[in-house]
């Protein structure tokens, strides 16, 4: 079941809306690699203070002489975190959803699924120059926290992706899932480079880089003054007249953006809002599916 | 700079509207608030100059367009000069004046009229769309023009319906009539193109320019464009005839006539050995040869002698040149029938001077006389087949027998002629009594003025008086021709009664004696004819017998009774004229036909005589009677007016000084088509400014 963006628009809160998405993309998988869960030796590691003890491979010990703990399948689940950008360009919209409202539907969305196959899933958000933290977690119950943190999330504040790359760096262990769903309108220019630095925290990174269909294609015709969403910015322009120059400007913003992300090995995906969302995580899956 | 709609310029002041609009346009744009506002801002940065530089164009443009249009319906256009003020400027109504005269048929392998029409046709063409204009064909009877207007397509039917026509025309008429058609036009500005060869006979240069009410009332000279039909022609050189006598020549023989005509040389080169040619029908009767000096004229007479009577319709032609039209004209001639004469002489004498018929014989078988003579006693006279003659007379007879009167009067009837003189043997009471039917008036006594043998008879005897030259009978005796009518002498003469109650018609008297007593009274009887002389042919009564006079009288008389003499005068007309014709008798006239066998309009006159006409072409006109066929008789022949063969040219130099040289512009070719108004390029300008403001409102 492939949901427009109209559809999910009638579809009030995050919660139905990432459900009826996640059931979209799960209509899809079919067999999914994801699906169930191993409990097979995946390695050993040495015993620290704390471990469990019932982990001790004894023969080991007997070969070795020093205390190895085994590690299993299920414990080396994916910490996956979504990032989402909650400044006020966010909540543009010139449909029915605005880029934030689709950023929190993915971010739901793929919490559904990672916590459905008992990964642990978590939030970072981004409002009103504030961090707000959902650590991953596994379990059932967290899904609803983390649904309702989407839920009450409303755009506001500048974008400010390079504090957002430098907490995560402090908060994220290595080898975590980082999902950035943002605009990536940032005025600092390195903020991308430094959201990109987190895969060389051997992170796995993965970009959705939200549009909305006016900002594409600029359909203004009168006169506007065009107001700054972050900020006190103005101006007064003919729209016909600088829409050519727009086009080009905006072009070649998202071309920087994704050949960014390639070099940088990063998972980039230009999400509009009209776009149908399953779709979208279908194919970002199918990619990633490929990838391993 | 002049301008032809001046208040049209208060349009100019909407140039300002775009100015008006950038300073007070209050119109606030609609706010947006747009996440990507940077590359907004960078876009309008990196487009900033380009924008206003289009700006500034939009501006221009707009302005060019708005300030362009009105001036372009104010229709501007440069100054000539200081003396072309008082002519309205800007685009004119026009009257186009093609001349359709005889001259415009001069031809050189094409016709000046040919010529014309083309240039007719240019001038048409050369008008702006929102010129009115008219039409006049310059005739010799043109018609007023319509008001100017814009039906293009009607003008050039009319000219390609124009024809040249044979008769002169004014233009300087014709172009006060167009100058007049031109004022029912609203728009100031006035123009007249002149279509024409420029002869000066058709210019009457003495009479002021025409002018047509300028703005203010005043007259003002329209502007005047000279197209030339004969452009490249200093002379069109012509020969014509201009004048046509045709006389009897006596001399000669009946029926021959002396053809008279006057050829003049209009160019400027001598001619020589100019055929000359007298022709009836395709054979030709004479021919001569003439040379003519340049601007000179010559007469050339040729003989002709017809071999029988009746009415001769004929031409008489020159070797043709480019106007062939006034080479040649036609004439009608009556030639006298040969007549038989029946005198009946009642008082013959073995002397010849003193025989009662002597002076009469002798006057009608002079040489050229049609009339062949048989003179009888009267015995003898009155017992003969009067049917065999044309003609009767009865000179100083007895009155005749009742049978012989009978017959007379049978005779008279039928169409005969009847003269009777007097005498000492005529009874006037026995003529009363069996000829008072024919006789013109009764005859009552005989009065006698002077003994002959009086010494005072040259003062006593009584002279002609009153002599009605106006009948054809008397048609001659005119001038110094009078003389030797009045110079007789009358020593007795009959006295008549008053008009004769028993005949069919009245008598006319055409002479009268000093007392007023009748002389000569003439009566229509029948189909024919009755002459009376109260007085004696022969020298008994009087000394006419023996004046110069008495010759030319008696063959009239002869002529006349019998009905050869023509009564009619002769219908001298000219194309554009109309001929007068008198029908005699029982004549009556169905139609009139031109030369070309179209028919000619006829009208009745107040006095029973037919107007035919106005005649358009030279020839022949026959007349139809009442059968259907050409009565020759009647027939006239219409000439040319002499006037219109001068192709006499007026110089430009000359006409631009008549016209104005201010208003004058000479148009001949291709050459000189009429320059493009200012107007025009700036309306080539909005639009092109329209064009480019819609083409950078599209970037």
């Amino acid at each position: 079941m492939l949901l427009d963006a109209q559809t999910l628009a009638r579809l009030q809160g995050v919660k139905l809306r990432a459900r009826a998405v996640m059931e979209g993309v799960l209509s899809g998988l079919h067999k999914s690699p994801h699906q169930g869960q191993s409990v097979e030796f995946a390695e050993h590691k040495e015993y620290a203070p704390g471990d469990e003890l019932r982990h001790l491979d004894w023969k080991a010990y007997g070969k070795f002489d020093k205390y190895y703990v085994k590690r299993f399948e299920h414990e080396t689940n994916l910490r996956a975190v979504m990032v989402v950008d909650a400044s006020a360009s966010m909540g543009y919209r010139s449909g029915a959803l605005s880029k934030l409202d689709v950023a929190t539907t993915l971010a739901g969305a793929l919490c559904y699924l990672l916590v459905r196959q008992q990964d642990a899933a978590g939030l970072a958000l981004m409002a009103g120059g504030k961090w707000k933290d959902v650590p991953p977690r596994a379990s059932a119950g967290h899904l609803n926290v983390l649904l309702d943190t989407l839920e009450h999330t409303a755009p506001n504040g500048g974008t400010d992706l390079g504090s957002a790359a430098d907490h995560l760096a402090e908060v994220l262990p290595r080898r975590s899932s980082v999902v950035v769903l943002s605009d990536l309108l940032d005025e600092n220019q390195d903020a991308l480079r430094r959201i990109l630095a987190l895969r060389q925290r051997k992170n796995d990174v993965s970009v959705f880089h939200l549009v909305d269909p006016a900002e594409l294609t600029f359909p203004f015709d009168d006169p506007t003054l065009f107001l700054d969403m972050e900020g006190e910015g103005r101006i007064e322009v003919n729209p016909r007249e600088i829409k050519e120059s727009y086009l080009e400007e905006f072009g070649a913003f998202l071309a920087s953006v994704k050949a960014a992300c390639a070099e940088a090995d990063v998972d980039y995906e230009l999400v509009r809002t009209d776009d149908k969302l399953d779709d979208v995580l279908l194919r970002y899956l199918a990619r990633r599916g490929r990838r391993r | 700079m002049t301008f032809g709609n001046p208040w049209m310029l208060l349009g100019a002041l909407g140039a300002l509207i775009p100015l008006l609009v950038h300073l007070f346009d209050r119109r606030r744009p609609r706010p947006h608030a747009f996440g990507p506002l940077a590359f907004v801002l960078r876009s309008q940065k990196r487009t900033a100059s380009r924008l206003k530089l289009k700006r500034l164009l939009l501006y221009a443009l707009r302005t060019l367009i708005l300030l362009a249009i009105p001036i372009a319906l104010a229709r501007p256009e440069l100054t000539r000069d200081a003396a072309a003020a008082q002519a309205v400027k800007g685009p004119a109504a026009t009257a186009i004046i093609l001349d359709a005269s005889l001259s415009m048929r001069w031809s050189d392998g094409t016709s000046n009229f040919e010529r014309a029409r083309d240039e007719a046709r240019d001038a048409l063409k050369d008008l702006l769309p929102e010129e009115p204009a008219t039409l006049l064909v310059c005739t010799q009877a043109p018609a007023a023009p319509p008001p100017p207007g814009f039906d293009r397509g009607r003008l050039r039917s009319l000219v390609d319906e124009a024809r040249a026509t044979y008769g002169a025309a004014d233009l300087s008429r014709c172009l006060d009539m167009a100058a007049r058609a031109l004022e029912e036009s609203p728009m100031p500005a006035k123009r007249l193109v002149l279509v024409s060869d420029m002869t000066a006979a058709a210019f009457r240069l003495e009479a002021p320019p025409p002018t047509v009410k300028g703005p203010t009332g005043a007259p003002v000279k329209p502007e005047v464009v000279l197209r030339d039909a004969a452009e490249g022609h200093e002379v069109l050189g012509n020969r014509a005839i201009v004048d046509l006598k045709v006389e009897p020549a006596l001399q000669a023989g009946p029926r021959t006539f002396q053809f008279t005509f006057t050829v003049r040389n209009f160019g400027a080169e001598p001619v020589k050995d100019l055929e000359a040619v007298v022709r009836v029908g395709e054979s030709t009767l004479a021919k001569g040869f003439v040379d003519i000096p340049p601007g000179g004229t010559t007469q050339k007479t040729l003989t002709v002698r017809f071999p029988q009577g009746g009415t001769v319709l004929g031409q008489v032609a020159l070797a043709p040149d480019a106007l062939v039209e006034d080479d040649r004209r036609s004439f009608v001639l009556p030639v006298p029938r040969a007549l038989k004469a029946l005198v009946v002489n009642g008082s013959p004498h073995a002397t010849r001077y003193r025989d009662e018929a002597f002076f009469v014989d002798a006057a009608l078988t002079a040489p050229g006389s049609p009339v062949e003579v048989s003179t009888r006693d009267a015995e003898v006279g009155l017992r003969e087949d009067f049917s065999a003659y044309d003609l009767v007379l009865l000179l100083n007879v007895p009155a005749p027998g009742a049978d012989e009167a009978e017959k007379l009067a049978a005779f008279v009837e039928k169409g005969g002629g009847l003269f009777i003189s007097m005498g000492d043997r005529v009874n006037p009471d026995a003529y009363n009594q069996r000829l008072g039917a024919v006789l013109p008036r009764p005859l009552r006594l005989v009065r006698t003025s002077a003994e002959r043998d009086d010494p005072d008879a040259d003062t006593r005897s009584a002279r002609l008086a009153q002599v009605s030259v106006e009948h054809v009978l008397f048609a001659p005796f005119t001038g110094r021709a009078e003389e030797g009518l009045v110079g007789a002498r009358f020593y007795k003469y009959m006295l008549l009664e008053a008009d004769n109650p028993g005949a069919s018609g009245a008598s006319q008297v055409l002479a009268t004696y000093e007392d007023g007593a009748p002389a000569v009274a003439v009566a229509r009887r029948g189909k024919g004819r009755v002459a009376l002389l109260t007085s004696t042919v022969d020298r008994d009564w009087s000394d006419f017998a023996i004046r110069t006079s008495f010759l030319p009288l008696m063959q009239r008389f002869a002529a006349y009774l019998t009905g050869s003499l023509d009564e009619r005068e002769e219908v001298r007309v000219r194309v554009g004229e109309g001929a007068t014709l008198r029908p005699e008798g029982a004549q009556k006239v169905s139609a009139v036909r031109a030369p070309d066998g179209a028919e000619v309009s006829v009208k009745e006159q107040p006095d029973g005589s037919l107007v035919a006409g106005p005649v358009l072409e030279p020839g022949v006109y026959s007349v139809l009677g009442a059968d259907g066929k050409v009565q020759p008789d009647l027939s006239f022949a219409a000439v040319l007016d002499p006037s219109e063969s001068d192709l006499g040219r007026v110089p430009q130099d000359t006409l631009t000084a008549y016209f104005g040289e201010e208003t004058v512009k000479a148009s001949t070719g291709d050459a000189d088509k009429p320059s493009v108004p200012l107007w025009t390029w700036l309306i080539l300008a909005a639009c092109l400014a329209f064009f480019f403001e819609g083409t950078l409102l599209r970037k």
